[in-house]
């Protein structure tokens, strides 16, 4: 990828870039924190409203997907989508570039999810129920649901990175080939090399890559960037709720509402 | 029709297409190959993937049309499956941006 995608601007050596970046990820989402939750307030104003805005969303996603009491897993998920998504967006910025158009980042990410959702599902339902799971509704055939359900879970966290992986990247690649090929370098030194029909030609070409980066690549990355970020905790949740969901089968589900009824 | 041949020359026999600038007869033919192998096989991903994305927005939205209140949920899942079938072709773009970039058989 270092053949056409231009290093970013600022590098520590002897550092990774990505590893660069995430710091700064970091530190942008913890200042924001900060600035939100320095002087919290009843009435929000300022950045706490702003990031109240923010987590509202997550709340009502969780409610839709697993439930109200999936509300004590906001810290994580919450945590995991606005990292995604500022590094995703960090990497509009010219001169920067985004974590996750890395794969280790991304793979760092999926395995968290993973080996989270199984730690729910055990913590929710116990270990011997939770592997119950894994044999499928009949007991005869549990040898051949093993093998399935082993691969298939498996399978998540590897989708999970390399969809981020490659759309980011993807992007990242689209953008550099546009530059590369309209030729922005190049353009200028035709246009520089004197003539007048150097100057046009070049001139045109330059307004029209322009107008196609900004008008048409930029809103598709920032669409992507967005789109990518929900999927991914989207599926986190999808895979915590069906962690989670025996659980509620072994309950009578009535019990909540036959208990309201009888006050 | 001559150049139809051409073509069908240039796509089958990669050591004629660049004999110019190949370097040598005896030279391995999985490089050449490689760069055809990952533009036509993103090119096949970004077609099929999109004929089902189609199908899949095709139904979704006669769905929300026949019912405009369960749009938000049917929005939902609709984006989620949009993703796992769009998951399919980016292994294809990491496969293909292997053979490009990495090339790990020369």
């Amino acid at each position: 990828m270092e053949a056409i995608e231009h290093p970013p601007i600022f590098r520590l050596p002897g550092v990774p870039d990505h590893v660069t970046y995430t710091w700064i990820v970091m530190i942008i989402l913890i200042g924001l924190s900060w600035a939100a939750t320095r002087r919290a307030s009843l009435v929000p104003r300022g950045a706490q409203n702003f990031v109240e805005v923010i987590l509202e969303q997550f709340i009502q996603m969780i409610d839709d997907v697993i439930g109200v009491e999936g509300r004590r897993y906001l810290p994580f998920i919450a945590t995991l989508g606005l990292f995604i998504l500022v590094s995703n967006l960090m990497g509009l910025v010219p001169g920067l570039m985004s974590p996750t158009g890395n794969l280790m980042t991304n793979a760092a990410c999926a395995i968290i999810v993973f080996f989270a959702y199984h730690y729910i599902g055990i913590k929710t339902q116990g270990l011997g129920h939770y592997l119950k799971h894994f044999m499928g509704p009949v007991p005869a055939l549990a040898p051949l649901m093993i093998p399935i359900e082993i691969i298939s879970h498996l399978a998540r966290p590897l989708s999970l990175t390399l969809r981020l992986f490659g759309n980011m990247t993807g992007g990242h690649i689209l953008l550099a080939i546009i530059f590369f090929l309209m030729g922005l370098q190049g353009l200028i030194g035709f246009a520089l090399s004197g003539s007048l029909g150097g100057v046009i030609v070049g001139g045109i070409g330059g307004v029209v890559m322009i107008a196609f980066t900004v008008g048409f690549l930029y809103p598709l990355k920032i669409l992507v960037s967005f789109l990518q970020a929900f999927i991914f905790v989207m599926l986190t949740m999808l895979y915590i709720a069906s962690a989670v969901e025996g659980a509620e089968h072994d309950e009578p589900h009535g019990h909540a509402e036959s208990h309201a009824a009888h006050h | 029709m001559r150049s139809l041949i051409l073509a069908a020359m240039a796509v089958l026999v990669p050591s004629v297409a660049l004999a110019a600038d190949a370097p040598a007869a005896g030279g391995s033919l999985v490089g050449p190959y490689s760069v055809l192998v990952a533009g036509f096989a993103m090119a096949f991903a970004a077609g099929l993937c999109a004929l089902g994305q189609g199908r899949a927005i095709a139904s979704a939205v006669d769905a929300m049309a026949r019912q405009p209140g369960a749009a938000a949920r049917i929005q939902t899942a609709m984006i989620i499956g949009l993703a796992l079938i769009e998951s399919l072709a980016i292994y294809v773009l990491v496969v293909a941006m292997i053979l490009l970039f990495v090339q790990p058989i020369k």
